[in-house]
């Protein structure tokens, strides 16, 4: 289950966000997206020094402000058991063509080819994707450039 | 890519990875990705005192933006090939700049 | 063009060289996050991805001071992955006796405002002796680490 998996799950779920800045605001989520841009309503905000609260009935943040997000243990566990069940559920449409192990799985190689319903952020790794071999701009790394030689 | 190939033939050679906060850690170099994220094995870090913090850690991974320098054993660096490349990588630059 | 021995695409383990590939053997590992704001934070790695965006329970925040420290316990984190710095394994032995004494909580707060105080007036003498030789520095937020 992925980190932004994990956040929409936790969207009616009390939360604390704390920017790069320091601020922490306080309230429930509301929205998510690919992007960590979030809504969250019933604020306080703190600044950096802890010494000013502000309360915001709605907030929007823009998700590159984020440093980090603290949830309830409660919201961890609700989403393994959506993730078991939806296990369960794809274990009993195992004859349908489902993408049963690129979509669960935590790790490596299968994680990023199933992740694949976001386009906005494929050009990460900055400049401009030279990866016409790689096919899709999804795929990321992996060995076997072929063709350049040498390093 | 250029780089990253470079740190493709380097994995399980003993590197010191500085960065940007000073802090210097010796390792063996397990993994690289893109961004040049690194993996280092059996670490130890130069200045154990400084950082006590990282005394019961073995493997860690490195985010490439924080990293300064790579210190490499002269040993393993062919730089013939290296300048090989460099010359490849930057004929293909200017063919793709002068291509658009 | 001929590979040299070691370059040969068929003799190199077939490791695959992603993000993904180097953090899925620290999943269920108790691990320690440093962050660019110095945050040191411990817990057990459920999930990434990608951009190394971090989901780790039972997060313990440990506040380090020279060779004082104190945990806090902090829940389940979401840390955003162009925050990390580095991500270590904890090996369980080795965490039993850290090189590290454990003080309270408001020795340890002391003697972080002890340091914060120093490194800010170290900061000034710098400032102002690069102001003096006509710098204009902007002063530093992030990255304390």
């Amino acid at each position: 289950m992925l980190p932004l998996t994990l956040l929409n799950i936790s969207q009616g779920h009390p939360m604390l966000v704390e920017l790069k800045s320091g601020e922490t605001l306080n309230g429930h989520l509301v929205n998510c997206d690919a992007w960590m841009n979030l809504t969250l309503e019933e604020v306080v905000q703190t600044n950096a020094d802890g010494t000013r609260f502000f309360r915001l009935p709605e907030c929007y943040v823009r998700g590159n402000n984020i440093k980090c997000l603290r949830v309830p243990d409660e919201v961890l566990e609700l989403a393994r058991e959506k993730n078991q069940q939806q296990r369960e559920e794809s274990r009993q449409n195992r004859n349908s063509n489902q993408n049963y192990g690129n979509r669960g799985g935590n790790g490596g190689y299968n994680n990023n080819r199933g992740y694949n319903n976001h386009n906005g952020n494929s050009q990460r790794g900055g400049g401009y994707n030279r990866g016409g071999g790689r096919g899709g701009g999804q795929f990321r790394g992996g060995m076997n450039r072929g063709g350049r030689g040498g390093y | 890519m250029l780089f990253f190939s470079f740190y493709k033939t380097l994995i399980d050679e003993v590197v010191i990875v500085e960065l940007k906060n000073d802090m210097s850690v010796r390792g063996t170099l397990k993994s690289v990705d893109q961004f040049l994220n690194i993996k280092l094995d059996d670490i130890s870090v130069l200045d154990e005192i400084k950082y006590p913090h990282l005394s019961s850690v073995k493997n860690i991974f490195i985010r490439g933006s924080v990293v300064r320098y790579v210190h490499l054993p002269a040993a393993v660096v062919d730089t013939t090939l290296l300048e090989d490349a460099s010359r490849k990588e930057a004929a293909a630059q200017a063919a793709k700049a002068g291509g658009r | 063009m001929s590979l040299p021995q070691a370059l040969d695409a068929s003799a190199l383990p077939s490791i695959i060289f992603t993000t993904a590939a180097q953090l899925v053997d620290c999943v269920d590992k108790r691990l320690l996050v440093i962050l660019r704001d110095g945050r040191k934070l411990i817990g057990i790695l459920r999930s990434f991805d990608q951009y190394a965006n971090l989901v780790l329970q039972d997060t313990v925040e440990r506040i380090v001071v020279d060779s004082l420290y104190n945990d806090q316990p902090r829940g389940v984190y979401i840390i955003r992955g162009e925050n990390v710095v580095l991500v270590g394994q904890i090996d369980p032995e080795k965490e039993s006796s850290p090189s590290m004494t454990e003080v309270s909580l408001d020795e340890i707060y002391a003697a972080q405002q002890k340091e914060s105080d120093e490194r800010k007036r170290k900061e000034e003498v710098k400032t102002g002796k690069l102001i003096d030789l006509g710098f204009s520095i902007e002063p530093q937020v992030e990255d304390l680490y």
